[in-house]
């Protein structure tokens, strides 16, 4: 899941530089499930907007609504009417659909209300925290499913740096050393024969350090017969 | 070409220093201190990395000062700070530049020095180093051509390639691994962690005796009690024996300098019948080394 | 039995009905004959909102005295507390509302009545129950009694000390007083007859005369001086006197009727009651706790007794002898007494009352269209409450046998829905599709509520009560009475899941103090096992948890209607307390020790109701400040609400500082909801704070030091 956190209301207000009508944009996708932008948090920041405006005197006005997801144009074209008659919109969707809302509607602007923070899982009350960066060659079959290059501050790939210290990382001690667990992982199996083996460096022109990544299933892809022949030249040419 | 290979080869107890390159552009005290304390006593001197990522003078530079001082450095390179065509592409620089010796290392992380707001490459790991210079070595680099073969390079330099490892790390199954990778994956020397427990040190020596790689064993010098204390608590894989942080601690203030000196070469000798040198971080005490290495009887 | 769920687009259509809170009953109303809102007056008792209960109550059940205090409640049978630890005290609180407002008077209005005359006969619980919900519907209904009073047996059978007559007396005032005329001391079936009804103009007649006669044995000696039957002898006892003083008496029965018997004879000075009883102590019909009761004042029960004789001796009762029963019920659980003849007992005594069972007296369908059949009883369609003849009707005991008079009740609700289809022209239809009830408590659930013990009822001593009628019972203390209503658990409140909203996030099941949300593809919150606290509601971060009886928007309603009653100009105080703890009833009044503050509280359910949201709406909508009031640590049913609200306050609070409200208009404090002095601090605390910095005594960034969440009142 992509998680996000809330931007200060002080900023969401700059970028809003004094505009009217603003439609708050929750998501109901994954910023609703880590409790920072569905309907529920729409609400209250359309509260604060409100109520900020009220405080400096300025009168605003807030609509709210809450799309299925911001991911996908058939749920953000359910919008129009309430996105024309908006001088901006602020989506509290991932920089996903914040994006997707700009292009549908090129015209108005479409402002971030979160900082798209991480894909990560739910790892304790109201906490989440970070477990893959969609590096694009996973090897959790390798590493008894403990992902080093989301979980090593340094993304090693070949076991851990002299920093670990006592099973924890020397960024912090409240992070576990992802190779410490990796290790101990592996041991309980039995098979350290993973940990033993040489590895090549890792590609990371297939991560999000390499170029605007797309994926085309052919079989439900009309132009796949067109596109799909591109897509596969290029995935080939980053190997 | 490397004395410093020779002389591990030779069987010698082998002696390193190190030191670190301003930060600024006054280069000539440390450049000094180097000729004067560690050019006659020392196989090789390690010149540090933006060491514990803080922002210092590029080691590759310090290292060729230091050619040309008739000393013969050891370049540490880290893979933080340049991805892999930075690092090739200083390899081979250094490599033009007369320098041989290379000790990978991964390198502290950003947020530990004063950039924290830099970015980390990682682009490889220390292991992924050394493969990187056996395959220089090799005459092509980690690239290909447009047809997918390797790249090949226009005349492959020669590297006396060293890595590191932590003796004394709580969990020292994984170290071993890691160590045994370095070393398939090119590494010739090694160079330790700071150890302060000879018999701690004796058994880890036992447990790689099937790594066919000479070994220099790390020594910190300890200024102070309190230095000791703090190591122990916070550096990684280090752990000061109660009797060593109690001897600083008695010592007079005038004698603390004579006392640190001391221990360490107690430490040498204590340890050298299980290794094959000894590698001496002085951290700015590098007039010290000469005595050090007279106190551990070599 | 599987969570509710609702699209956003049939909630919208359902939202502000009925609809959702009646999906499900609570097992208490669907075991009440009348199916009483119990949760519903419940609430409102323990809100401080007493007649608004009583008018909940009256609705289907214009008997709140007598039920008070003489109902069987089967609710109380069926309270889900059983499994938790003993059930919701219904019947008490039925009764402290009713008798609570009997001093203040009751003004009822008469409905329109301009529809046809309707006549029934016998001003018992059925028949007045038929003519008030006919006289509501706008008919023109007269209850015919021969009796003096209206009430019927609940006058003359049930006694004085279980039910005071004042009291009943006080239900039928209020019956008479909404359109209903009562004619006593009129015989129909005697010189007045059953046509001379149609002929005067009466389109319909409910026949609801009751079981008025008891029935006694044709045993040798049964006809010898000083034996009784029960309904003579319980009529006759308020006049009665001492009538019995010394005697010794044996009880033939084991009803609830020969309980009443022998704890009048008791009363009336016997010195010895003993009950005679075909049945064992299981199988006894009387209701536990009466029998307990008797037992207390001193009768003695004696069980597999079948009467063979009365003993006489010169003319008079001597004693009873009673033959040995081996089987009461057969196989089929069919009444059907087997004896052993030769196993005999006697018992000596002076007077021996037969309370066996009462059957009707059908005096006045005789030679009329109406029928009864060989075995004397009324024939009557039960699909339609309708006798032989198409415009009489009957309900009651006459037609459903011996019951209790909250049955009663319910059969002249069915009666009086016949006439009015009848004489609407429709065709009878009395089928009820009832909602379903919802399941009992799982253990692993009942295991995590908060326990609480139930209200014990003030009684007089069996020593003292025995001596006399009077009400042994005493009623509870208005304190007792709303303590004892929160302890209902509100059941079958439970929320409804918006399955287009839904986002599967765990949070309900994550902040459930019960652990009752199971998510699969979207949440399933089963409806038997919530306990309505509504906490989830409150922090669903996609809104798609709406709680059946009590909207998303019911507090930013609240709060407009706060605001809408506070002074544009003053302070404009939103104060957020519990309805339960902080009773509206107690705190809406004037007080004098209040501060002169343009301050209003918004009453919640509980305050697991109130989320981040809410409060910040309060300042959206005008409010000047805003005080939580949370109840004293560990009062509340629901456990972790504390920490929730603090929380929720604390999420709100940021917010509102970061949109530019200052601090110091907004506070917890925790334990003044019930603390009705703290809470005044609290207003004149924050009144202070907030006048002082608009008089620039702390200019902004050096206020007065914040509030915190910790900072207690006293």
């Amino acid at each position: 899941m992509i998680v996000a956190e809330r931007k200060p209301l002080e900023e969401i207000r700059r970028n809003l530089a004094g505009r009217k009508k603003v439609l708050v944009l929750g998501c109901g996708g994954c910023v609703t499930v880590c409790l920072t932008g569905g309907e529920r948090q729409a609400d209250m920041l359309a509260s604060q907007l409100r109520t900020a405006a009220k405080v400096a005197g300025e009168p605003v006005e807030v609509t709210v609504r809450t799309p299925t997801r911001q991911c996908d144009r058939e749920f953000i074209d359910t919008l129009k009417a309430d996105v024309e008659a908006a001088d901006a919109v602020v989506s509290l969707a991932c920089g996903v659909g914040v994006q997707l809302m700009a292009e549908v509607y090129e015209t108005k602007p479409v402002l971030p209300a979160v900082n798209t923070t991480f894909m990560g899982a739910h790892s304790g009350p109201g906490t989440w925290t970070e477990n893959c960066r969609g590096c694009g060659q996973c090897v959790l079959a390798e590493t008894g499913g403990v992902c080093p290059v989301a979980r090593c501050a340094k993304s090693l790939i070949n076991g851990a740096c002299g920093g670990t210290n006592k099973g924890k990382c020397e960024v912090s001690r409240d992070i576990d050393c992802a190779w410490y667990l990796i290790y101990k992982r592996l041991k309980a199996r039995g098979d350290l024969s993973f940990l033993r083996a040489e590895r090549e460096p890792l590609d990371w022109g297939m991560s999000s350090s390499g170029t605007r990544r797309t994926l085309v299933h052919a079989e439900v892809n009309d132009q796949a017969h067109r596109r799909g022949a591109e897509g596969a030249e290029g995935a080939a040419e980053r190997k | 070409m490397s004395k410093f290979r020779d002389s591990l080869a030779s069987g010698r107890f082998t002696f390193t220093g190190e030191i670190g390159p301003p930060k600024g552009t006054n280069v000539e005290p440390v450049l000094e201190e180097a000729v004067h304390y560690l050019k006659d006593c020392c196989a090789a001197v390690n010149v540090t990395d933006i060491q514990t990522a803080v922002m210092r003078m590029s080691s590759l530079a310090v290292c060729r000062m230091l050619v040309e001082r008739g000393i013969e450095p050891v370049l540490q390179m880290v893979t933080r700070d340049r991805n892999r065509l930075a690092l090739q592409s200083d390899l081979l620089g250094a490599a033009a530049l007369g320098v041989e010796n290379v000790l990978a290392l991964t390198g502290d992380h950003t947020t530990m020095g004063d950039h924290k707001e830099a970015k980390p490459v990682y682009d490889l790991d220390s292991v992924g180093l050394l493969q990187t210079m056996r395959k220089l070595e090799s005459g092509t680099d980690l690239g290909r051509t447009m047809k997918g073969e390797p790249n090949q390079l226009d005349g492959a330099p020669k590297f006396f390639k060293g890595c590191v490892v932590t003796p004394c790390a709580e969990e020292v199954e994984p170290q071993i691994i890691k160590l045994e990778k370095k070393v398939a994956a090119g590494a010739e020397f090694v160079q330790t962690q700071a150890v302060y427990d000879p018999r701690a040190f004796e058994k880890f020596m036992k447990s790689i005796g099937h790594i066919k790689v000479p070994v220099m064993v790390g020594i910190v010098l300890l200024k102070n009690a309190g230095m000791a204390k703090y190591m122990n608590a916070n550096v990684p894989g280090v752990v000061v024996p109660k009797e060593i942080t109690a001897r600083l601690a008695a010592a007079d203030k005038k004698e603390l300098k004579k006392v640190s000196v001391q221990i360490a070469g107690e430490l040498i000798r204590d340890m050298r019948g299980c290794c094959q040198g000894a590698h001496i971080m002085p951290l700015g005490w590098d007039k010290e080394i000469p005595r050090v290495i007279e106190a551990s009887g070599a | 039995m599987p969570g509710r769920q609702l699209t956003s687009e049939e909630y919208a259509r359902l939202a502000g009905s009925d609809a959702l809170i009646e999906t499900e009953w609570a097992p208490c109303r669907a075991a009440c004959p009348v199916h009483a809102d119990v949760r519903a007056y419940l609430d409102l008792i323990a809100r401080g909102r007493f007649r608004e209960a009583l008018d909940v109550i009256r609705e289907v059940l214009p008997f709140p005295g007598a039920c008070g205090r003489i109902c069987h409640h089967p609710c109380e049978q069926e309270c889900r507390r059983n499994d938790v630890d003993q059930p919701a005290a219904i019947r008490d609180l039925k009764r402290f509302v009713a008798e609570r407002d009997y001093p203040e008077g009751q003004k009822f209005e008469k409905p329109l009545q301009e529809r046809d005359k309707v006549a029934v006969v016998g001003a018992g619980p059925s028949g007045l129950t038929a003519a008030l919900d006919l006289a509501r519907l706008g008919y023109r209904p007269t209850v015919f009694d021969r009796g003096e009073a209206g009430g019927g047996l609940l006058r003359t059978a049930v006694p004085a000390y279980r039910l005071p007559r004042k009291v009943l007396a006080a239900d039928v005032d209020a019956i008479v007083a909404q359109g209903v005329e009562l004619r006593l001391n009129v015989e129909v079936g005697g010189a007045f007859q059953l046509d001379d009804l149609r002929s005067q103009g009466f389109k319909a007649v409910v026949i609801a005369v009751g079981l008025s006669k008891s029935r006694g044995l044709p045993i040798p000696g049964a006809d010898a001086a000083g034996v009784e039957l029960a309904l003579p002898f319980l009529a006759a006892a308020d006049s009665a006197g001492p009538g019995l003083a010394g005697k010794s008496v044996v009880v033939i029965g084991g009803g609830n009727v020969a309980v009443d018997v022998a704890r009048t004879a008791v009363r009336l000075g016997a010195g010895r009651v003993q009950m005679a009883c075909l049945e064992n102590e299981k199988e006894q019909p009387a209701w536990s706790w009466e029998r307990h009761e008797a037992a207390e004042e001193g009768v003695a029960t004696l069980h597999r007794l079948g009467p063979k004789q009365v003993l006489v001796r010169d003319g008079r009762v001597a004693g009873a002898e009673f033959k040995a029963v081996t089987e009461v019920f057969d196989g089929n659980g069919r009444f059907n007494p087997k004896y052993d003849e030769n196993r005999l007992t006697t018992l000596d005594c002076d007077v021996v009352v037969f309370a066996i069972g009462q059957e009707a007296d059908l005096a006045l369908v005789k030679g009329t269209d109406v029928k009864a059949d060989e075995r004397g009883r009324l024939v009557f369609d039960r699909s339609t409450s309708r006798t032989s003849a198409a415009d009489v009707f009957a309900c009651g005991e006459v037609v459903t046998g011996p019951g209790s008079a909250v049955e009663a009740v319910a059969s002249g609700h069915r009666a009086a829905r016949a006439v009015h289809q009848f004489l609407s022209g429709l065709p009878i239809d009395l089928g009820e599709s009832l909602p379903p009830k919802i399941d009992k408590l799982a253990p692993a659930t009942a295991q995590r509520l908060v326990k609480a013990a139930r209200a014990e009822m003030p009684a007089v001593p069996a020593a003292e009560r025995k001596a006399n009628f009077g009400q042994f019972e005493l009623g509870l203390s208005e304190a007792a009475a709303m303590k004892e209503a929160r302890r209902c658990m509100s059941c079958a409140s439970g929320p409804f899941v918006l399955t287009d909203k839904c986002a599967a996030c765990l949070t309900c099941r994550r902040v459930c103090p019960f652990e009752i949300p199971e998510v699969k593809e979207i949440a399933d919150i089963s409806s038997a096992l919530c306990q309505g606290c509504g906490i989830c509601a409150a922090e669903c971060p996609a809104n798609a948890i709406v709680m059946a009886g009590y909207g998303p928007d019911a507090v930013r309603k609240s709060v407009d209607a706060a605001l809408a009653s506070l002074d544009p100009k003053g302070l404009r105080l939103v104060i957020f307390t519990c309805g339960h703890h902080a009773p509206a009833a107690r705190w809406g009044g004037s007080d004098p020790a209040r501060p002169a503050v343009s301050a209003k509280e918004v009453f919640l359910p509980s305050m697991s109701r109130l989320s981040a949201a809410d409060i910040m709406y309060a300042f959206e909508a005008g409010a000047g400040g805003v005080i939580v009031l949370e109840c004293e640590s560990g009062t509340c049913r629901y456990p972790t609400v504390e920490l929730r609200l603090r929380k929720r306050y604390e999420q709100a609070r940021q917010l509102l500082i970061e949109a530019g409200v200052a601090p110091e208009r907004l506070a917890l404090h925790v334990g003044a909801a019930d603390n009705q002095e703290a809470a005044f601090a609290a207003i004149a605390l924050m009144a202070e704070r907030v006048t002082r910095r608009a008089q620039g005594w702390a200019p902004r960034g050096q206020a007065a030091k914040p509030q915190t969440a910790e900072e207690k009142s006293k």
